[in-house]
């Protein structure tokens, strides 16, 4: 994958490269229609100094930062007294060669102040180093290049911080990917490894009562083990939910579904969960279809309305609405609890968090709304959450009410 | 009456979930044999004598789907109930599809599996019933010459479609059925794949059918797998024990 992207990036640069050479070899024959020979021949000496600091900055390694690799290669290609190299993004000077003074400001200013000169004097070419028009450091030389070699080597610097950046983007990227993945695959590992056990556990101690002749006590007992399997069973089924859903191992199939039936059949699921609670159904339109994964839009309604149970006062009126606006469908699930904090609203969909303000009265899992986010992001939709004490809390997803069938 | 004692023929690779399952069916008066592999399974029904297999479905070697198809060429009306996971619908339709009787979910409960295996037998023992005579389970009462539906004595008005679908579930009933088979059944096979269209008629069907469509006990679903019409025994089990308690004290009297 790296290699893919890494080559692609290298047939950019090689396309960058070759229209400064042709344009400095432009400028090469110019000065050879004037018929300058002295000169010619040391702008041929430079282009060919360019050419083979180009054809180094290529080989560069790109697991290393590059300013010191670029400060170096001037140097000793250029013959030049001194380089210094400033790159933005990390804050550092890069210095080659001999400087009776520290570079570090004179290269800094150069960048700050966005002064591109050269001064015959004292030999010294100052360049701001930039990809486009947008600077991303600085070059300082000391010796008997030309202004134009100059310039030419200030691109050529951009270009390989580019090369570099775009690698370092990449690799990143790819290891956030595999970190992911076997996060994802040994989550998954684990739920499956718990479901034997689990198994076991349940059909013995449903077997217990089964057999009957138990004792009061040892009934009660009993049922204990028997709920808080159910418990386990089912955080190791939101588990493996969450980790194909994170690994992409996931197809949305997408049929039209008819919205009131699907909010219905959750409430419905649900069942003593919700029977503490008074439920309202509002879809203000007769018929509203949504193109979706019917399993997965269950996932995220089941997930609402569950998280709105938890949190809500006891007994009361949870809200449940459907409506078409534009070419998306909207759910909302209201309910009346504590506030959630403002600094909550947008992290409580990420997998793991748990609000320390809520930490200590439910019992979630941190699981829950991370999944319903991912369901909206496949589906093309978003999520979010509004709360306030007077108005209670809305978790709202918005899905394209058509989505194309799509693989990830 | 003494029946005789089913057989159960188990089959899973994991020890601690055959370990667990034994002592309660044994001591409920079922006998039970267990093994770890499908092949080690087919061996033992060549032999014959089992009135039902629990079949896991991940296992190594030939794996629970391919010793279903293999015990289906060998014994093509013995009940075979599948020990599944939750996420693995497709695997459940698939082994329905392939012939096997039913299924229940790890983690299930000893009550769920018992009454299961008891269906399974159950349907394969009791004399095959003439296909035009009324089913009746619950307050529901259906015939299939006259095409007429009575709840309570009260006739209810069906579609042609959902008394179509009605049929197929009550002459089914305890079993569940596969979306794509109810489709079949109902519209032909080229509407297998339309369960949206399905569901729209099962909520009108529930509608006229259950005393409170939002908690159904007569049409259940069978989430992403299909729909299955409740057992007629447990109705009738539910009237015993009514009629047994309030017998009781009468006895007592006596």
């Amino acid at each position: 994958m790296s290699f893919i992207h890494a080559s692609a990036v290298s047939a950019n640069a090689v396309m960058l490269l070759a229209f400064a050479l042709v344009a400095l070899l432009i400028i090469f024959f110019l000065m050879r229609a004037k018929n300058n020979a002295r000169k010619a021949a040391s702008w041929r000496a430079q282009v060919l100094d360019l050419h083979e600091f180009t054809r180094r900055t290529l080989g560069m390694n790109l697991r290393l930062e590059p300013g010191p690799q670029l400060a170096e290669l001037v140097h000793e290609i250029f013959a030049l007294e001194a380089v210094a190299v400033f790159d933005a993004e990390l804050h550092q000077v890069y210095p080659a060669g001999h400087w009776s003074a520290d570079p570090q400001e004179l290269a800094q200013n150069v960048y700050y102040f966005g002064t591109s000169d050269d001064d015959p004097k004292t030999g010294l070419g100052r360049r701001v180093v930039r990809l486009g028009t947008v600077p991303i450091g600085s070059l300082v030389v000391r010796g008997k290049t030309s202004p134009s070699t100059n310039s030419a080597i200030a691109s050529l610097i951009a270009i390989a911080f580019d090369r570099y950046r775009a690698f370092a983007n990449e690799s990143r990227m790819e290891t956030e990917r595999r970190t992911e993945q076997l996060r994802s695959t040994v989550l998954d590992g684990l739920a499956h490894a718990y479901k034997t056990p689990l198994t076991a556990i349940r059909a013995a101690s449903t077997g217990l009562g089964e057999m009957g002749n138990l004792s009061p006590g040892q009934a009660e007992l009993v049922a204990l083990i028997d709920e808080q399997t159910g418990l386990l069973a089912d955080l190791t089924t939101r588990l493996l939910t969450t980790a194909r859903l994170d690994a992409g191992e996931v197809t949305v199939h997408a049929t039209a579904v008819d919205v009131a039936p699907l909010i219905e059949e959750v409430v419905t699921s649900l069942g003593d969960r919700l029977a503490s609670m008074k439920v309202e159904l509002d879809i203000p339109e007769k018929r509203v279809v949504l193109e979706c994964d019917r399993q997965m839009m269950v996932m995220l309604l089941t997930q609402y309305i569950d998280n709105a149970c938890k949190y809500s006062i006891l007994g009361s009126t949870i809200t449940i609405r459907a409506e078409k606006v534009h070419a998306e469908i909207v759910f909302s699930v209201r309910s009346f609890g504590p506030e959630i904090p403002i600094n909550d609203r947008e992290r409580i969909f990420d997998r793991y968090y748990r609000s320390t303000a809520r930490a200590s009265r439910a019992n979630g899992t941190g699981i829950g709304l991370s999944v319903a986010k991912r369901v909206a992001l496949l589906h093309g939709g978003s999520v979010w959450v509004t709360s306030d004490e007077i108005e209670g809390t809305t978790f709202f997803a918005a899905i394209p009410a058509t989505t194309h069938k799509r693989v990830f | 009456m003494m029946q005789t004692p089913i057989r159960i023929l188990l089959v899973d690779d994991e020890s601690a979930i055959r370990r667990a399952l034994r002592p309660p069916l044994v001591e409920l008066g079922f006998q039970v044999v267990d093994v770890s592999r499908g092949e080690e399974a087919l061996q033992m029904l060549r032999a014959g004598g089992f009135d039902v297999v629990l079949l896991d479905v991940n296992m190594p070697g030939i794996g629970g789907i391919e010793t279903l198809r293999r015990i289906r060429a060998l014994a093509p009306r013995l009940p075979v109930l599948m020990l599944t996971v939750r996420d693995a619908e497709e695997e459940k339709v698939e082994a329905l599809e392939l012939g096997a009787d039913d299924y229940v979910t790890k983690p299930f409960s000893m009550r769920e599996l018992i009454a299961r295996i008891r269906t399974a037998v159950r349907r394969v023992r009791a004399p095959a019933r003439a296909e035009d005579a009324p089913i009746v389970i619950g307050e529901l009462r259906l015939d299939p010459v006259k095409r007429k539906v009575t709840k309570r004595d009260q006739p209810l008005h069906l579609t042609r479609k959902e008394f179509d679908i009605l049929l197929c579930l009550m002459s089914h009933a305890g079993r569940v059925i596969t979306y794509a088979r109810l489709l079949t059944a109902v519209w032909g096979a080229d509407c297998r794949e339309e369960v949206e269209y399905l569901r729209t008629f099962v909520r009108q069907l529930r509608k006229k059918i259950e005393d409170n469509p939002a908690t159904p006990v007569y049409l259940l679903t069978d989430v992403y797998v299909g729909y299955r019409f409740a057992d007629p025994q447990t109705f009738i089990e539910e009237n015993v024990e009514g009629v047994a308690e309030e017998n009781a004290p009468e006895e007592a009297s006596n």
